[in-house]
C-alpha cells in the first residue's frame, strides 16, 4: 500500500500528467459547455414536448403504482428506497419534467379532475418518462442520474453516471470551512484544495459561501467525467475564475503551490474494498468504483491526504477530510499524532447529523 | 437616534418597514395653509373627488409617512414644511375657478385662509392634523355637519334602507352610517382609541429611544392603528361632508350639484361593503404569509386519505386567493392520504383568512376503503400558524439549544448510501418544540425549511403566553382537541358542508373541497368580530 502511495509521487508521473493535461478552467466559458444534450440535467432541458394532462396522469399512475409495488422489500434487502420515498421522488421527477409557465402544476396531475384534454409541456418525451421510472425500479438506478441532478445545499448539481452523486453529509464540510475561516479570517483569501472534486460540490460550496475575493480553490480529479461535470456545474455557478479544475492524482497537480495552501478539504474513497459487494443496488451498480473503493481498510486514500496535509498546508492551514465513520476517524486521530507529531493542532473529530463520528479536521502548526 | 435633534433624523429606517394597513392609505397632503394654531371654529370641507383640479395644480404634494408619526413630530414637520413654502394665496387658483362658486374660503382663528381640500385619497394635511390634535387630546368633539348631525344621529333616525338603485339620498346615508358603524365594531373601535392613546403617550416620552427595539415596536404599532383610525374618521366626515353638501344644494336649487353628490353617495355605500370586509382583517398578523397544518385523525387509511383531502382544500383555495404554496413537510400514509403535512402559503393576508381553519374538520362518507362500503366518520385537525416578518421581534434561538437530527439514521451512512431521503428534525430542547422538514430535495434546504417553521412555532408559543393577556391567538396542532369541531363535511346519505360556529352551509361539497372556502372564512370572521364585540 505504502509502495502504491510513492509511485503516485514520483516525479516523472507528475510531469507528464501535468504537462499533458493543461488546466481545464481555461476551457471554461461565460455560457455553461454544452454536454450533450441529452445529459443536461433535466430541468434545464427546453420544454418542447408536447402531450395531455391525461396522458400524463396515465403516465403517473402507472409509475405510481410500480411505486408502491416496491413496499419495504429494497429496503429490507440492502438499505434502498422504500415506497413512500419513491413516490417522492416520483413527485419531484414531475416537478422537474413539467414545464409549469402554461400554468399546470403538478398537483393538476396528481389530483385528477376533469380538464383532462389540457396540452401540457414536457422536458421528456412521454414514452421516455416511462423508460426513466423503469430504470428507476427495475434496474434502480440512481434517482439522481435519473433527473441528472442532486440538490446539495442550496445547490443544483448536475450528476450523470460515472460521477459521484454528492451525500447530504457532505454538506457539512462546507460548514466546517466556514467556521474555520469564521476563526481565522486569513484562510479567506488563500489558496484552497479540494481533492476528488467528483461533481465539484465541495469546491462550488467553499468557493460561494466561504471565501473572499482573494481566495481560490484548486478541484482535482482523476476521473475525466468528473471533471466534465464539475467544470459544468463550476461555469452553471460562474465561478470560472474562483475554481482551476486540475486532473491528477490527489495532490499531484498542485505542486506549484505546495505549502501555500489554506485549506485542503476532501471526500476520498472510503469504503473497504470487502464491503463493495454488499453495498445498496443504487450505488454498487451503478456508481464509479473510483469513487467509492478506499482500499482493504477504506484508509488508502485518507492517509494519503494526511501526508499530503502536512506538506501542502502553510502554517494555520485547515484541513477536512470525511470518513467512513468511527472506526476511521479514531484510526485517522491516533495516526496523526503519531506520525505527525507537532505538525497539527486542534485535530478534532465531528459527527454528521446521525451522530456519526463522520469528519476529521485539524490545521497546520 | 435621538428624536429631538433633527426632525430629518427620524428614523426612517424603522419606520419604513411594512405596517399593517388594510385600506390604501394616504401618504399625500397637499398643503393650503401655514397654520398650526388651534383648530378652525368654523370650517366646511369639501370632498373634491369628481374635481379636475383635484391633485393639486401647484405640485406641492408632500410625502409624509403619516401613518407611523407620533403627534410631536408632526407638529414639528408642519411647521418646518410650511417654513419653505411660500405661501400666497394667488397661487391657488382653485377658488377662482370658474364654475365653482361654492368654494368656501375657511378662516382659521389666525386669519389666515385655508381651503380644505380633501384629495381622492384621504384627507388634506392640515385636516390630518387637526383630526390628529382632536383625537390625540381625546377632546375631541364628534365629527357632524353644520347643523350637528352626527354619525350616531344618523343610526339612530332610522332612516329606511332602501335599494342601491333608489336615488334616496337618506337611504345612501343610512347605509354607510351603517357601515361605519360595523368597521368600528370590527376595528374594536374604543379600545382602538385608548391604545392609540397609550402609545402615544409612549412616543412622547423623551426616552423612547433608549430602546430602539422597543420604539420600532410601539411605533409600528402605532402608525397601524393610527392609519385604520384615519381612514374610518375620513370615511365618516366625508360621508358628514355629502350631506351638508346635499343640503345646500338643495338650499340653492342648485340639481347638479346634488346628482353629483348623490352620485358620490352612492359609490361611498358601494365601497363601504368593501371595507367591511377589510375591517375584517385588521388583527396584529393577519397581513403575514402562514403556515397551515394538517393532521389525520384515529381512523387509519380513511382518515389519512381525509387529511389529504383537507390539505387539496387549502391548496386550491391557496391558488385561487393568488397565494404562492409550498410543502414543507409531509408524511404520507401507508396505504393513501397524509398522516400530517405542513404547508407554507405566502402572500398578503394569508394568515388572517387561514386562521379561521383552525379546528376539526369532519368527513361522513362511504369510504372508497372499506369493501363492505360502510358509512364512516373520520376526523383531520388544522392549524394554522402566522409567519412574522423582520419587523416583529422573534423569539431568540440558540444554537445550543437545538438537536438537529436526520432521519432513518442508521446504516452507514456516507458513501454507502445513495438516498434522496434528506429529512431533518429539529429539536428544541428547553421547550421540547419540534419542526421537521422533508419535502425540500437537499438536507440544507429541508434544515432551513425546518428552522423557519420552528422560528415560527417558538414565536407562536410566545404570542400565546402573551395572549393570555390580551390578543388572540390561533392553537397549534397539539393544543388543538379532538372535540373542537368545526365543520362538517357530509357526502353520503346526503350532500352539504356546515360550520358549526356559524351554521353557515352549502350543499355542494365538491366546489368547498376544490377550494371555495371564502364564504366559510368570511362568516366565520364576521362572526366571531360581531360577536365578540357584543359580549362586551
Ligand atoms: C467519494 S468521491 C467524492 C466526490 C465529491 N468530492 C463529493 O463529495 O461528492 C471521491 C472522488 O475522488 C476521485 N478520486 C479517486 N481517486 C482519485 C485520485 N487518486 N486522485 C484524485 N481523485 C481521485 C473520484 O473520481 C471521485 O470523484
Amino acid at each position: 500500500m505504502q509502495l502504491v502511495h510513492n509511485l503516485r509521487f514520483t516525479p516523472f508521473t507528475f510531469c507528464r500528467r501535468l504537462s499533458a493535461t493543461p488546466s481545464l478552467a481555461a476551457r471554461c466559458c461565460s455560457s455553461p459547455p454544452s454536454p450533450t444534450i441529452a445529459a443536461k440535467p433535466l430541468f434545464l432541458r427546453p420544454p418542447h414536448h408536447p402531450s395531455t394532462l391525461s396522458d400524463l396522469r396515465q403516465w403517473y399512475s402507472w409509475a405510481y403504482l410500480l411505486s408502491t409495488s416496491v413496499g419495504s422489500s429494497f429496503l429490507l434487502s440492502d438499505g434502498g428506497p422504500d415506497s413512500s420515498l419513491l413516490l417522492r421522488e416520483l413527485r419531484w421527477l414531475l416537478e422537474d419534467v413539467l414545464d409549469t409557465s402554461s400554468g399546470i402544476h403538478p398537483h393538476l396531475v396528481t389530483h385528477p379532475d376533469d380538464d383532462s384534454h389540457r396540452k401540457v409541456w414536457l422536458r421528456a418525451e412521454i414514452g421516455d418518462l416511462y423508460r426513466l421510472w423503469r430504470q428507476r425500479i427495475e434496474e434502480r438506478k440512481p434517482f439522481q442520474y435519473v433527473v441528472g441532478c442532486e440538490h446539495w445545499r442550496d445547490l443544483v448539481l448536475w450528476v450523470r453516471e460515472g460521477v459521484l452523486i454528492p451525500r447530504p453529509e457532505t454538506e457539512m464540510i462546507v460548514d466546517l470551512a466556514r467556521d474555520a475561516v469564521g476563526k481565522n479570517p486569513f484562510l479567506r483569501d488563500g489558496l484552497w484544495a479540494d481533492l476528488g472534486t467528483g461533481s465539484g460540490a465541495i469546491a462550488i460550496g467553499v468557493s460561494r459561501l466561504v471565501l473572499g475575493d482573494g481566495g481560490k480553490v484548486f478541484a482535482t480529479d482523476l476521473s475525466p467525467v468528473a471533471l466534465e461535470v464539475a467544470s459544468y456545474n463550476v461555469c452553471r455557478y460562474g465561478l470560472e475564475d474562483a475554481i482551476e479544475l486540475r486532473k491528477g492524482s490527489w495532490f499531484e497537480p498542485l505542486r506549484d503551490v505546495q505549502g501555500k495552501l489554506a485549506g485542503v478539504v476532501s471526500n476520498p474513497p472510503y469504503i473497504p474494498t470487502d464491503d463493495m459487494l454488499g453495498l445498496q443496488a443504487e450505488v454498487g451498480r451503478h456508481e464509479p468504483g473510483l469513487a467509492l473503493d478506499g482500499g482493504v481498510d477504506g484508509t488508502d486514500d485518507l492517509l494519503h491526504l494526511c501526508h499530503g496535509a502536512s506538506s501542502f498546508l502553510q502554517p494555520g492551514g485547515f484541513f477536512a477530510f470525511e470518513t467512513n465513520g468511527e472506526k476511521h476517524c479514531q484510526f485517522l486521530m491516533e495516526y496523526l499524532a503519531r506520525e505527525f507529531k507537532g505538525s497539527f493542532r486542534s485535530v478534532d473529530v465531528v459527527s454528521d447529523f446521525s451522530g456519526i463520528p463522520r469528519f476529521v479536521i485539524g490545521f497546520r502548526c | 437616534m435621538s428624536r429631538g435633534t433633527s426632525d430629518r433624523a427620524w428614523p426612517g429606517g424603522i419606520f419604513s418597514a411594512r405596517t399593517e394597513m388594510p385600506f390604501a392609505l394616504s401618504r399625500q397632503a397637499t398643503l393650503r395653509t401655514p397654520s398650526e394654531q388651534s383648530p378652525p371654529t368654523h370650517h366646511r370641507t369639501y370632498n373634491e373627488e369628481s374635481n379636475p383640479f383635484t391633485g393639486s395644480k401647484d405640485g406641492r404634494r408632500l410625502q409624509i409617512p403619516e401613518e407611523t408619526m407620533p403627534i410631536s413630530f408632526l407638529r414639528r414637520s408642519l411647521r418646518k414644511a410650511l417654513s419653505f413654502l411660500h405661501w400666497s394665496p394667488s397661487r391657488f387658483p382653485y377658488s377662482n375657478r370658474p364654475g365653482f362658486p361654492r368654494q368656501k374660503d375657511v378662516f382659521l382663528t389666525t386669519g389666515y385662509r385655508c381651503s380644505f381640500h380633501s384629495g381622492a385619497q384621504g384627507g388634506s394635511f392640515s385636516e390630518n392634523w387637526r383630526r390628529l390634535c382632536s383625537y390625540s387630546s381625546r377632546a375631541a368633539a364628534e365629527p357632524s355637519t353644520s347643523d350637528g348631525l352626527t354619525l350616531e344621529g344618523i343610526i339612530s333616525n332610522q332612516w329606511t334602507i332602501l335599494d342601491e338603485g333608489e336615488s334616496d339620498w337618506r337611504s345612501h346615508v343610512a347605509a354607510i352610517a351603517q357601515s361605519i358603524g360595523l368597521i368600528k365594531r370590527r376595528l374594536k373601535w374604543k379600545e382602538m382609541l385608548v391604545r392609540l392613546n397609550l402609545l402615544s403617550a409612549q412616543l412622547d416620552r423623551p426616552d423612547i429611544w433608549d430602546d430602539p427595539m422597543h420604539a420600532g415596536k410601539i411605533s409600528r404599532e402605532y402608525g397601524s392603528l393610527m392609519a385604520k383610525m384615519k381612514e374610518v374618521v375620513a370615511w365618516e366626515r366625508q360621508l358628514l361632508e355629502h350631506i351638508d353638501m346635499i343640503k345646500l344644494a338643495r338650499e340653492e336649487n342648485d340639481s347638479e350639484l346634488e346628482s353629483e353628490s348623490l352620485k358620490a353617495l352612492l359609490d361611498m355605500r358601494r365601497s363601504s361593503k368593501d371595507k367591511e370586509l377589510e375591517a375584517l382583517l385588521s388583527g396584529q398578523h393577519d397581513l403575514c404569509p402562514c403556515f397551515i397544518e394538517v393532521q389525520a385523525g384515529a381512523g387509519g387509511t380513511e382518515s389519512m386519505d381525509w387529511a389529504s383531502m383537507v390539505m387539496q382544500m387549502y391548496r386550491m383555495w391557496a391558488q385561487r386567493r393568488g397565494y404562492g404554496v409550498t410543502v414543507v413537510d409531509e408524511m404520507p400514509g401507508e396505504i393513501a392520504g397524509i398522516k400530517r403535512a405542513t404547508i407554507k402559503v405566502d402572500g398578503e393576508y394569508a394568515f388572517g383568512y387561514a386562521k379561521a381553519e383552525v379546528g376539526v374538520h369532519r368527513l361522513v362518507r362511504i369510504s372508497p376503503f372499506d369493501s363492505n362500503k360502510r358509512r364512516h366518520t373520520s376526523f383531520a385537525a388544522v392549524a394554522v400558524i402566522p409567519i412574522l416578518g423582520d419587523g416583529f421581534s422573534h423569539v431568540q434561538i440558540n444554537e445550543s439549544d437545538l438537536r438537529i437530527e436526520r432521519f432513518r439514521a442508521g446504516g452507514a451512512g456516507g458513501q454507502h448510501v445513495n438516498t434522496t431521503e434528506s429529512a431533518v428534525r429539529i429539536i428544541h430542547i428547553p421547550t421540547g418544540i419540534t419542526a421537521t422538514c422533508q419535502n425540500e430535495r437537499s438536507q440544507h434546504q429541508n434544515k432551513a425549511s425546518a428552522m423557519a417553521v420552528l422560528q415560527s412555532r417558538l414565536d407562536q408559543l410566545e404570542m400565546a403566553r402573551q395572549a393570555q393577556m390580551n390578543a388572540q391567538h390561533t392553537q397549534s396542532l397539539t393544543e388543538i382537541s379532538w372535540g373542537n369541531q368545526i365543520r362538517t363535511y357530509v357526502l353520503h346519505p346526503y350532500r352539504m358542508v356546515k360550520d358549526l360556529r356559524t351554521n353557515y352551509e352549502v350543499s355542494d361539497p365538491d366546489s368547498v373541497l376544490e377550494g371555495d372556502l371564502d364564504g366559510f372564512i368570511l362568516s366565520y370572521l364576521s362572526t366571531s368580530l360581531d360577536k365578540d364585540e357584543e359580549d362586551k
